[in-house]
C-alpha cells in the first residue's frame, strides 16, 4: 500500500469515526462531549476557511470573526423581526403576501418593562390565542446570513485590493471592530451586550429515520455542522487543487509577477474573500442557531485569535490540517478546564490553559512554521520531497556563476 | 431629540462627490501619466468641498491646479460638515455651549498627546523592523499593571516615579527577550513572508500576555492612587484665592476648561518623555543609528551599525514606550487584563494616519485622533451610543486614510520594512 492510500484510509477512518461517534459513545458526559464536537466543527470551518484566505491567498484578514458575526446577526435579526400571519395586526408594519401578511416587528429597547411591548406581542394579546403567527423558516435566515457574508466579503475584497500585509490586517481588524461597536451601540435593534436570542436549529423537533429528536437534542445539530464542515472542506479541496488554488498561491508569492503572467488579480482576490467569508458567515449562522444566543462579544479580537491560533498550530498553508488542528485544539482546551491544587496553591486552569495555548502558538510559529499537523500529512503525500527538489534546484541555480 | 435630515443629506452629498472626485481624478491622472499618490485624496476633498464645479475646474486644469490643493478643501469639508451639524441640531451642547466645546478640545488635546506617545512606540518598531506589533496594547496593559502592583500592592508608599521606572525596565527586558527569541529568524530570509510572520507571532505574544496577566492578577478592575497631589487651581477666580491646597484638586481655567489631575500629570509626563525621546533620537549616537537603520538598512550596516542590535533596541523601546503610557494612565482609568485592546487599535489608527514609520506623524496623528474622539463623544446626541461608538470613530478615520491616502499624513513611501509596497 502506498503512503497516499494510507492517507485516504485515514481520512475515511476519521470521517467514519465522526459519523458513528454519536451512536457508539455512551459516557455520562454525552451532551457535553457532543457540544465540544459541534463547537470543534464550527471552529474547524472558520480555521480552514481562514487558512484558505491567509495561507493560500496571503490575505491576512483579521476580520474573519466579523464575517462570522454578520452571518449570525443576519439570521438572528431576520428570525427576530419578520413573521407571517394570516390576519393583519393593525399595529405593525405589514404587507399582504399571498393570503398571508408579512409582519415586521418594531424594535423595542432592552429595559425589562418594554421587553414584551413590541407590536406583535400586543397583537397576539388582542387576538387571545385565536391566530397563529408563523416565524420565518430558519434555513432562509441562514441563507440570508450567508449571503450577507458574501456581500460584505465582496465589498471588503474590493476595498482592500490595493492594501498589503500590515495594512490589510489593520483594515480588516477595523472592519470587525466597527461592526462590533455598531452592534453594541444599536441597543434598540440588536439588544447590545445583552445579546439576541435565536430559535433552535430544529425548533419543532425533527424526525430522522423513525427516531424523534426534540429541539435540544444534540444529534441533529451535530450532523448539520459536520456535513457543513465536510461540504466546506470538499469545496476548499476542489479550489485548492484547481487553477483557482494555483492562481491565488501565485498572487500570494508575487502579485506583480502573477499579473504579468495573465492572472486577473482583481477577480481572484475578491473571489477568495467572497468564498471564505461566505463560509465563515454560514458557520456563524448555524452555530448561532445551535447555541440559541449571539452577543457582540463573539466578534471580539480574542475570538479571532483563537481561530488564528488553531489555523497556525494545525498548519496555515493546508486547510485540512487547519481543520483537524481546530478540532483537536478545541478538545484539548475543554479537557484542560479542570483546576488542580499544587502545594496549597489552586491553579485556575480556565485561564492558564489559554496561556499555554498562546505559548504553543508562538513556539509553533517559531520552530514548526508549517504547523504541527501539516508535516504528518506531508509525510503521506510526499510533498516535502517535491519541495526539497525545488529548493535544491533553486539553490543550485543561484549559486551558479551565470545567475 | 430628533436628528434633522439636513445633516444626513449633506453627508450623502459630500460622500457622493467625494467618491466621484476620487475615482475621476485618479482616472485622469492615470490617463495623463502623472503620479497618482495624491490624486485620490485631492479629488475626494475637492469633490466633497466644492462639488461638481470644483471637480470640473480640477479636471480641466489637471497638472497646474493640482499643487497645494489639500489644506483648503479639507478645512472646507470639515467646515461644511460642522455647519450642517449646527443647522441640524442647534440645541446640541457642541453647538450652543462654547465652554463645553473649549473643554472638550482641551481634553482631546491632552489625551491626544498621551495617545501620540503610545503610537510613537508602535511607529518606532515599524520603522526599524517593518513589523506592526500586535502586542503593543499588551505592553501598555503590563506597564499599568506593574506600576499598580509596585505602588499599591508590593511596596505601598513608594514614589510612583519608581513604579513607572520599574515598569519601563521590566517591559524593556521583556521586549528585548521576545525579539531575540522570536523575531530574529525574520531578518535573514529564513522565513518566506516576514511581515506576516511578525504579525502572527506578536499576535501570539499578545494572547499569551493577556491571559497570563489575567491568570496572575485576576480579572477584577484595579486602579492606582493619584501619583501626585495637586492643589486646586482656579484661574482667574474672584471669590477664592486662585490656589487652594487640597489633595483632590483639579485645574480649572477661565471658568470653562477643567482638567482632571491624573490626565494632566499623564500629559506632563508624556511631554517630558517625548522631549527625552526626541533628544535621544536626534542627538545621541544610538538614536542616530536607529534612524539610519530605519532609512536604509544596508547603508547603515556599511557605516558600521549593527542592524540586528538596533532591531532589538527598537522593539524593546517601542514596548517600553507603550508601557510608559500605560503606567501614566493607570491612575486615570481602572485597569483590567484586556484594557490594552482599544489603545492598541487606536495606536494602529494613529500610525496609519500619521504614516507608518513616521515619528512626527505619530505625534500629530495622536492629537488628531484625540480631537476626533472628543468631538465624537461630545457631539453624538445619545450619550450612551456615543460612548459605545468610541472604538468606531478611530476606525472610520483609519478606513478613510487607507482608502484615500494609504501613506498617511507624513508617510515615507519607502519605509524600510515595506520596501515601497503597501
Amino acid at each position: 500500500m502506498t503512503r497516499i492510500q494510507v492517507l485516504w484510509l485515514i481520512c475515511f477512518g476519521i470521517v467514519g469515526f465522526f459519523l458513528a461517534f454519536p451512536f457508539i459513545y455512551g459516557g455520562r458526559d454525552y451532551e457535553y462531549i457532543m457540544h465540544i464536537c459541534i463547537t470543534g466543527f464550527f471552529y474547524a470551518i472558520l480555521a480552514s476557511s481562514w487558512s484558505m484566505l491567509a495561507g493560500y491567498g496571503g490575505q491576512f484578514s483579521f476580520g474573519h470573526m466579523g464575517f462570522m458575526g454578520l452571518g449570525a446577526y443576519g439570521t438572528a435579526l431576520f428570525s427576530h423581526y419578520f413573521y407571517l400571519s394570516p390576519e393583519p395586526t393593525g399595529l405593525c408594519t405589514e404587507f399582504a403576501f399571498g393570503d398571508q401578511y408579512f409582519i415586521i416587528k418594531n424594535p423595542v429597547g432592552v429595559t425589562s418593562s418594554t421587553l414584551t411591548q413590541d407590536c406583535l406581542t400586543k397583537a397576539l394579546e388582542n387576538w387571545n390565542g385565536t391566530v397563529e403567527v408563523t416565524p420565518m423558516p430558519i434555513v432562509l435566515g441562514i441563507l440570508i446570513g450567508a449571503s450577507l457574508g458574501a456581500l460584505f466579503g465582496f465589498l471588503i475584497g474590493m476595498l482592500v485590493l490595493r492594501l498589503r500585509a500590515a495594512y490589510l490586517a489593520l483594515f480588516t481588524l477595523g472592519f470587525s471592530e466597527i461592526l462590533r461597536a455598531t452592534i453594541s451601540a444599536e441597543i434598540d435593534i440588536t439588544r447590545g451586550q445583552a445579546g439576541i436570542e435565536l430559535p433552535h436549529l430544529f425548533e419543532n423537533g425533527v424526525v430522522l429515520f423513525g427516531y424523534e429528536f426534540t429541539k435540544t437534542d444534540k444529534i441533529p445539530p451535530y450532523f448539520v455542522m459536520f456535513f457543513l464542515l465536510l461540504a466546506c472542506l470538499a469545496i476548499l479541496a476542489w479550489l485548492a487543487q484547481s487553477r483557482f488554488g494555483l492562481f491565488i498561491r501565485a498572487l500570494r508569492e508575487d502579485e506583480d509577477a502573477a499579473a504579468a503572467l495573465g492572472i486577473n488579480i482583481v477577480r481572484y482576490k475578491v473571489l477568495v474573500f467572497v468564498i471564505t467569508c461566505t463560509m465563515a458567515a454560514l458557520a456563524g449562522a448555524v452555530q448561532a442557531h445551535y447555541i440559541g444566543i449571539i452577543t457582540p462579544n463573539n466578534l471580539m479580537i480574542m475570538q479571532m485569535s483563537l481561530v488564528v491560533a488553531m489555523a497556525v498550530i494545525g498548519g496555515l498553508e493546508n486547510f485540512a490540517a487547519a481543520a483537524i488542528g481546530a478540532i483537536i485544539i478545541e478538545f484539548i482546551l475543554e479537557m484542560l478546564r479542570n483546576s488542580f491544587v499544587i502545594g496549597g496553591v489552586e491553579v485556575d486552569m480556565t485561564i492558564w490553559r489559554l496561556v499555554f495555548f498562546g505559548v504553543l502558538l508562538m513556539v509553533t510559529l517559531r520552530f514548526y512554521r508549517n504547523g504541527l499537523i501539516t508535516p504528518i500529512i506531508e509525510y503521506f503525500t510526499r510533498a516535502h520531497v517535491a519541495a526539497e527538489t525545488v529548493a535544491k534546484r533553486s539553490s543550485e541555480s543561484s549559486n551558479s556563476p551565470t545567475a | 431629540m430628533e436628528f434633522a435630515p439636513i445633516f444626513w443629506w449633506t453627508t450623502l452629498w459630500l460622500l457622493v462627490w467625494g467618491i466621484v472626485g476620487s475615482i475621476g481624478t485618479r482616472r485622469i491622472y492615470l490617463a495623463k501619466d502623472l503620479d497618482t499618490s495624491n490624486a485620490v485624496l485631492m479629488g475626494a476633498l475637492i469633490g466633497a468641498s466644492l462639488g461638481p464645479i470644483g471637480l470640473l475646474f480640477l479636471w480641466l486644469k489637471t497638472p497646474e491646479a493640482s499643487k497645494k490643493l489639500i489644506i483648503l478643501p479639507s478645512l472646507l469639508t470639515v467646515g461644511i460638515l460642522m455647519t450642517a451639524f449646527a443647522l441640524a441640531d442647534p440645541e446640541n451642547n457642541c453647538v450652543s455651549n462654547s465652554s463645553f466645546v473649549l473643554s472638550q478640545i482641551t481634553n482631546g488635546l491632552i489625551i491626544g498627546i498621551i495617545y501620540g506617545l503610545m503610537a510613537l512606540g508602535l511607529t518606532l518598531i515599524f520603522s526599524i523592523l517593518g513589523v506592526v506589533s500586535f502586542s503593543h496594547g499588551e505592553f501598555y496593559m503590563i506597564g499599568g499593571m506593574i506600576t499598580y502592583y509596585v505602588t499599591v500592592v508590593w511596596f505601598p508608599g513608594i514614589s510612583p516615579i519608581a513604579g513607572i521606572l520599574i515598569a519601563c525596565l521590566a517591559t524593556f527586558i521583556l521586549g528585548a527577550l521576545f525579539e531575540r527569541l522570536f523575531l530574529t529568524p525574520m531578518y535573514d530570509g529564513r522565513i518566506e513572508r516576514p511581515v506576516e510572520y511578525g504579525i502572527l507571532v506578536t499576535f501570539g505574544l499578545a494572547f499569551t500576555l493577556m491571559y497570563f496577566v489575567q491568570a496572575v492578577a485576576g480579572s477584577n478592575p484595579v486602579k492606582a492612587k493619584r501619583f501626585f497631589d495637586f492643589p486646586r487651581i482656579r484661574f482667574p477666580s474672584k471669590e477664592d484665592p486662585w490656589l487652594i491646597k487640597t489633595s483632590r484638586g483639579n485645574m480649572e481655567l477661565f471658568d470653562t476648561v477643567s482638567i482632571s489631575n491624573p490626565r494632566f500629570i499623564a500629559a506632563v509626563i508624556s511631554i517630558l518623555v517625548l522631549l527625552g525621546l526626541l533628544f535621544f533620537l536626534y542627538k545621541t549616537w544610538t538614536g542616530k543609528a536607529l534612524r539610519a537603520v530605519s532609512q536604509d538598512r544596508e547603508a547603515a550596516a556599511i557605516a558600521g551599525i549593527n542592524p540586528h542590535r538596533m532591531n532589538m533596541l527598537a522593539f524593546a523601546m517601542g514596548g517600553m514606550i507603550a508601557a510608559l503610557s500605560g503606567a501614566t494612565l493607570v491612575q486615570a482609568f481602572s485597569w483590567l487584563p484586556h484594557v490594552g485592546l482599544i489603545p492598541a487599535m487606536r495606536s494602529f489608527v494613529i500610525v496609519v494616519l500619521g504614516g507608518l514609520g513616521s515619528l512626527p506623524g505619530a505625534f500629530f496623528g495622536g492629537i488628531i485622533i484625540g480631537l476626533v474622539e472628543a468631538a465624537g463623544t461630545g457631539c453624538v446626541p445619545d450619550p450612551q451610543k456615543a460612548s459605545s461608538y468610541i472604538p468606531a470613530y478611530g476606525m472610520i478615520v483609519l478606513t478613510l486614510t487607507l482608502l484615500l491616502r494609504p501613506t498617511g499624513l507624513m508617510g515615507r513611501r519607502f519605509a524600510s520594512g515595506t520596501h515601497g509596497k503597501l
